[in-house]
């Protein structure tokens, strides 16, 4: 089983999640990051560079490049050129608002990146209300670009209550765009911690949504440390969260955390501008704790091979506890909606 | 190596990553063979020095496994 050597420690993680700049030129309702204007001291070239070398030494494999709007960073492709040069893989979450043909053919030079283009909805209306208005269009074109080169390309898709409905659409859209689906969960931080309520989706559709993607062998999700489908989760032999074992987040400004969701100073793991990365990875207390979390409260329960106590960030921002099991997993879903209709039959 | 793949020593021997799937395969090949063992061409039965007999026929077997899973390309 492959979670044994996981537990054990890896020397580096296998990928890292890298929130290259705050700065983007959406601000759509559900970012986990809050992202807008660039965070004050964000990384220079230099120390981007500098990065990049010491993440070749420690032999990452993958760099998932994030923000913000990476290419709003004026030197977003020279730091892409030397992951590229060093054989480091990535991968870029991008709004696709800044990607233009000559771009495009740029990046697909290397052989060595993958992009995912997010949008929120089938639908003109849905994806613009998340994400602003004209973003459909420009995203859809982005993915066209994407298309038509050898760059793997996939939509990403957060699910929200407004769009669940629209997700088989997404993917008929998807597949008609020559490019594969991602669906990412919808987690309360940021500004997706501001507007948890109105966007959160619904128990009865998380479930609905689970159903939908077991049945849809090549829709794949994004958990913490991977893009997989449901098939591929199961070859890999992993079913536990990735935080400070498989994966890990570099802020903007440098400082480094457990995972995207999870960038506040509570979390906050070391700083490239006081110590090496290889000296966080090895000696954070705070990776140290992420590696050695058991999730007891929901070892009874019968779901718990498949997910041993969710996500640990979920369960932060809802119930400011990490050991409390994920307070929004299916199991917890059947449960609440049980109780929905016990109350609904007693009134 | 497949060049979607790559390959680095661990604790317990060597963890490949192939960025396709993705794909992970953890092998407790222990000091066996090293990371870098592949990043070259290599014969089939071509395998690092000072192996014993045993240990050239585990090897052998887990290298038809790679080439199966496709970490490995036959070329």
């Amino acid at each position: 089983m492959s979670n044994k050597y996981v537990e054990q420690g890896l020397s580096a993680p296998v990928n890292l999640t890298w929130e290259v700049s705050l700065a983007c030129n959406l601000r759509c309702s559900h970012c986990l990051s809050s992202s807008g204007e660039p965070a004050k001291g964000e990384m220079t070239t230099a120390e981007a560079l500098d990065l990049v070398e010491q993440l070749h030494q420690s032999r990452v494999f993958q760099i998932n490049f994030g923000g913000g709007e990476p290419f709003m960073r004026p030197d977003f492709e020279e730091i892409l050129a030397a992951c590229h040069s060093r054989g480091i893989m990535t991968c870029i979450s991008t709004n696709g608002t800044m990607l233009d043909a000559e771009r495009v053919a740029r990046l697909a030079a290397s052989r060595l990146v993958a992009i995912q283009v997010s949008m929120d909805g089938a639908r003109r209306e849905t994806c613009d209300a998340i994400r602003g208005h004209g973003v459909f269009d420009k995203a859809i074109a982005a993915v066209k670009l994407l298309a038509a080169s050898i760059i793997p390309t996939s939509i990403n898709t957060v699910l929200t209550g407004q769009n669940a409905d629209e997700i088989p659409a997404m993917h008929e859209l998807a597949q008609s765009l020559g490019v594969s689906l991602r669906v990412s969960r919808f987690r309360p931080s940021g500004r997706g911690a501001d507007n948890w309520e109105t966007l959160r989706p619904t128990p009865a559709q998380l479930l609905a949504f689970s159903d939908w993607l077991a049945k849809s062998g090549d829709v794949r999700t994004g958990d913490s440390f991977f893009s997989l489908t449901s098939q591929e989760r199961q070859g890999l032999g992993l079913n536990l969260c990735g935080a400070a074992k498989l994966t890990c987040c570099v802020g903007p400004t440098g400082n480094m955390y457990p995972c995207a969701f999870l960038q506040t100073d509570r979390f906050k793991a070391g700083s490239l501008r006081e110590q090496s990365f290889r000296e966080i990875w090895d000696n954070s207390e705070i990776y140290e704790s992420f590696r050695s979390l058991r999730i007891h409260s929901c070892e009874a329960c019968n779901r718990f091979d498949q997910c041993h106590g969710g996500c640990p960030a979920v369960a932060w921002h809802l119930k400011n506890d990490i050991n409390g099991g994920d307070p929004e997993c299916l199991e917890r879903c059947v449960t609440s909606i049980a109780d929905s209709n016990k109350t609904a039959k007693a009134a | 190596m497949h060049p979607a793949c790559r390959v680095r020593q661990e604790g317990f021997g060597l963890l490949f990553y192939d960025s396709r799937g993705p794909r992970l395969l953890f092998a407790e090949t222990g000091n066996l063979l090293p990371s870098d063992f592949y990043s070259v061409r290599r014969g089939r039965d071509e395998f690092p020095a000072g192996l014993t007999t045993g240990q050239q026929q585990a090897l052998g077997k887990f290298i038809n496994q790679l080439l199966e899973k496709g970490f490995l390309r036959e070329q």
